[in-house]
């Protein structure tokens, strides 16, 4: 497929998923008086859209910079690291938390930033085990921590299990939102800077530099808007794993490997699928509407587990 | 005499607090294919990516103006199409060129898992080469660009190479193979990371350096 028919049915559905997910309520379809209930699901389709962007991008970002395909922040720990962040905020200065727009964000994105600089330290090298083993542990690490203090924190108790289950969407208000949207749009725009340096990364470390590649300098802006992408969404959406590993995958299939058209097609896709997700777990169960973290994960795991198989060391 | 265009003096590596590249002295001009030759595990690679200024060395290195390095087993992480790697490099031209020298000219299109692995080292050197569109005054360092191709190919690689050198770059050559060496204009022998003879291919690939330096036994292959 063409690059640009993949971006063109790529919008056309996103478009169509808008149209469905502004219509789909807990009474079931429709627009309401005046369109009143499409102003009311708004933020969540915006939640939606912007956390499926960065979810997407930061996967093919994370991919490209370990070199891996089965690199996802959503399994290595990276969303984990966000949450934690979150976590710790609302754990030991719940009053801080909601004085400033920019609080939540702030810790999640030292969550983030944080597991990412371990996942590189333990689980660089190029190596899949390595690299989904130290995942592993954070992922682990992050969530017993983020458990631990859920326990002993009643009020943000039930907050933190929502975002752990990746059931935030529900609760987005523009006034929530908007910040962690606009850190997802900048985190996207300066990951597709990094297009081809991403491509010369992938020959290894020594062909990257004798191609001039400044190999040290693209990981960590990689790394640091990677960190950045899935704090954002995290703050969206909470803990969402295989859509970064989705995302990417689909976009090699239909557009080839090139970053240029990877990283914008992961985005697109990456929207696609967690607008779809979150849609379908309210359109089909409207009184207990399953999240999205879930719907993806039913999804995504069968697919991962394929695509490992197909890998080898 | 043309240009200097490297010059590396007592130059040393050290690896994991091993010392793979010891005190090397060596020089390339403008127009020169160089080879380095030696035993598994002599330096000739750990040299190469020194010259390179891929990793750390002391000594003296001075190296003029650009660098084009192709590493002994290039690969990548992705299944990219042949053509792609001339855009990545920013020189579809040059590399679509290359590509038809070393007789890949309708590649273009495949992917690289659907090609040989000569082929796809083939592809890799086009690349490393197309980084330097006006060869005059550059060095290009090539870690056993031979290695694994057909004959064939392996005529098409030291054309390539030569083309470069007649074109004014210096060419630094990391090879196993000594027919090869001796085509070269110098060889540099190492063994155990120390330099053991340096010059022309007659004075430095002779039974006597072969013998000392590969064993008795490799004079039936050399």
């Amino acid at each position: 497929m063409t690059a640009t028919k993949a971006f063109v049915a790529g919008f056309v559905l996103l478009a169509g998923l808008v149209l469905l997910a502004l219509s789909v309520g807990a009474q079931g379809f429709g627009w309401g008086d005046g369109g009143s209930l499409v102003l009311l699901r708004s933020p969540r389709v915006l939640a939606a859209l912007a956390a499926g962007l960065a979810l997407g991008i930061g996967g093919a970002a994370q991919q490209g910079v370990f070199r891996n395909p089965l690199a996802d922040p959503g399994l290595t720990g990276v969303f984990g690291g966000a949450l934690f962040g979150i976590a710790v905020l609302l754990g030991f200065f719940p009053e801080a938390a909601w004085q400033r727009a920019w609080c939540i964000p702030a810790a999640a994105f030292s969550g983030a930033l944080a597991t990412s600089a371990l996942l590189v330290v333990l689980g660089g090298g190029g190596s899949s085990s390595r690299l989904l083993l130290a995942g592993l542990g954070l992922n682990a690490f992050t969530a017993a921590g983020t458990l631990v203090i859920a326990s002993r924190s009643g009020e943000s108790r039930e907050l933190l299990t929502n975002g752990a289950y990746g059931d935030w969407l529900g609760m987005a208000t523009l006034e929530l939102a908007w910040l962690p949207v606009l850190l997802a749009l900048g985190a996207a725009a300066l990951l597709m800077t990094l297009a081809r340096s991403l491509d010369l990364l992938s020959f290894g470390e020594d062909a990257a530099r004798g191609f001039g590649c400044d190999v040290g300098g693209v990981r960590r802006k990689a790394v640091l808007l990677t960190a950045l992408a899935a704090a954002a969404a995290t703050c969206l959406v909470g803990q969402v794993a295989f859509i970064g590993l989705l995302a990417p995958h689909l976009a090699r299939q239909l557009v080839g490997p090139r970053h240029v058209k990877v990283l914008p097609l992961s985005a697109l896709l990456g929207a696609v699928l967690l607008l779809g997700a979150d849609t379908l777990g309210r359109g089909l169960w409207p009184q207990a509407p399953l999240s999205a973290a879930a719907v993806t994960a039913v999804i995504g795991a069968p697919l991962f587990i394929w695509m490992a198989r197909g890998r080898h060391e | 005499m043309s240009d200097i265009l490297i010059q590396a003096l007592g130059l040393g590596v050290e690896l994991a607090s091993r010392r793979v590249v010891d005190g090397v002295s060596i020089d390339a001009y403008s127009g020169q294919i160089v080879a380095v030759v030696g035993p598994n595990g002599a330096g000739k690679t750990t040299l190469l990516r020194a010259l390179a200024g891929l990793i750390p060395s002391t000594g003296e290195l001075m190296i003029t103006k650009g660098r084009a390095y192709c590493a002994q087993k290039p690969s990548s992480a992705w299944d990219y199409r042949v053509r792609d790697l001339g855009e990545i490099v920013g020189e579809p031209v040059g590399f679509g060129d290359w590509l038809a020298k070393l007789g890949l000219a309708d590649f273009g299109e495949r992917r690289l898992t659907e090609i040989s692995g000569g082929e796809q080292k083939c592809a890799h050197l086009a690349m490393a080469l197309s980084v330097l569109p006006e060869p005059y005054g550059n060095v290009l360092l090539l870690d056993e660009p031979t290695a694994s191709l057909d004959v064939a190919k392996q005529a098409a690689v030291y054309q390539a190479i030569r083309t470069c050198a007649q074109a004014g770059a210096a060419c630094v050559i990391a090879t196993h193979d000594l027919t090869f060496a001796q085509r070269c204009d110098r060889v540099i022998v190492l063994s155990e990371g120390r330099l053991v003879a340096t010059g022309e291919p007659r004075t430095t690939l002779t039974r006597e350096i072969i013998a000392a330096t590969w064993g008795e036994p490799a004079l039936t292959e050399a």
